[in-house]
């Protein structure tokens, strides 16, 4: 399953990819959360060690959560802010750290969590506005590092037929 | 010099580990002939502050966790809505972590060295250091042990206004652990570390597995 979570207002975008993976018979869901009270990862760790695998902040993040388990790719649609995808885009990263547990092991070298889910979700973005595209590839292959999948790249919204393409 | 020091965890300032390592660097930056005033950007009612100092002061240190490889969302949030300086500022960073290698906190500090200059600032460096989580988890000694070593650097940035100096280079540490390190500390995790987790979460009052998977049985 693809999920691709839309954190702007922009409609088009989302429709238009709609329409692409509908014609090729793929498996997605959109969910639109501009509108959607989901806050910034506070810290707390109750997810590690508290709580295992549940977020403390109650919003509608949860719902996210509950379908990464089963996806195999997350596209996060952000706008853009300081070079980068802006708070909205990174709350959605940095919130997804349920998916992992507080033990830690050795991979390639480096240390790194050891998973909680056996499905690993690659991850995209797709930002819209200007930004570094080159820091934010760089960096979406950070991200999937630490969650043991891999990285489908960062497109700027002209682009949305690339990234389109990868969503199978 | 007068420093604006904003400690830009999204964590409530008892439970930062940012801020018990600024109080320990402060110290030592407070060794020279220096003043500083310190703001939490886990508070949001300290943000309309934050801006204003922001626009008055010339010496920005900005300490924060690594979050997901880059700044913390809240971070972000909070750097969207200030006015980018025009002017001589410089800009310095903390880039502190819970992995302990220098090489996990280069994609972060790579981002900040662009940071300072899209918000109107000099570049004055990034102090980069991982191996921090436990700092809340400890007290006393052991805590004292974490942050102790920020209190040179603290030192030197006071002297300088910047981590350019070379022992501020070295601070990290190694890069990557040699493979003998590796397998040590991979027991020590399998050993010592989950046993020590284990018991903070019964004393957080956690009542299943850490491993546990609430949301499916995958
Ligand atoms: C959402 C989240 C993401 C994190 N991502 C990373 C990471 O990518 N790499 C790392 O080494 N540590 C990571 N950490 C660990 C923190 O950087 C570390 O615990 C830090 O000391 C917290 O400082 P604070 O208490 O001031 O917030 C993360 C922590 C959280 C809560």
């Amino acid at each position: 399953m693809i999920l691709i979570v839309n954190t702007t207002e922009n409609k088009e975008i989302t429709s238009r990819i709609s329409e692409e993976l509908k014609s090729k018979n793929i498996t997605f869901e959109i969910m639109e959360t501009a509108d959607k009270k989901i806050g910034h990862c506070i810290g707390c760790n109750y997810c590690w060690l508290k709580t295992p695998g549940i977020c403390s902040v109650k919003d509608d993040y949860e719902e996210i959560l509950k379908k990464l388990v089963n996806s195999d790719q997350l596209w996060v649609i952000s706008n853009t802010a300081l070079g980068f995808i802006d708070h909205k885009g990174k709350n959605i990263i940095d919130r997804i750290i349920p998916l992992a547990t507080m033990h830690l092991y050795f991979k390639k070298k480096q240390m790194r969590h050891v998973l909680r889910y056996k499905k690993h979700t690659d991850v995209g973005f797709v930002y819209i506005g200007e930004a570094d595209r080159e820091y934010l590839n760089k960096w979406s292959e950070r991200v999937a590092v630490n969650f043991g999948s891999k990285s489908l790249g960062a497109f700027p919204k002209e682009d949305w037929k690339e990234a389109a393409a990868c969503m199978y | 010099m007068h420093v604006l020091i904003i400690n830009g965890s999204p964590r409530v300032k008892k439970f930062s580990n940012t801020d018990k390592i600024l109080q320990v660097f402060n110290e030592g930056m407070m060794e020279s002939d220096n003043t500083y005033e310190q703001y939490e950007v886990s508070n949001r009612n300290q943000w309309e502050k934050i801006r204003n100092a922001f626009d008055r002061c010339d010496n920005i240190l900005i300490a924060l966790p690594l979050f997901v490889e880059c700044i913390p969302g809240l971070l972000l949030e909070f750097l969207e809505t200030v006015t980018p300086k025009s002017g001589n500022a410089t800009m310095s960073f903390i880039l502190q972590s819970g992995f302990a290698e220098g090489v996990q906190l280069r994609c972060g500090e790579e981002y900040l060295q662009k940071l300072a200059g899209l918000l109107g600032c000099r570049y004055g460096g990034t102090l980069v250091k991982g191996n921090n989580f436990s700092i809340r988890l400890v007290e006393g000694q052991e805590r004292e042990n974490m942050t102790a070593p920020y209190k040179d650097m603290g030192r030197i940035f006071g002297q300088k206004g910047n981590f350019e100096d070379e022992e501020c280079r070295k601070f990290t540490g190694p890069e990557i652990f040699p493979a003998p390190v590796r397998l040590l500390v991979g027991l020590m995790f399998k050993t010592f570390a989950a046993k020590s987790f284990e018991k903070t979460a019964k004393e957080w009052g956690c009542t299943r597995p850490l491993k546990d998977r609430p949301y499916q049985a995958g």
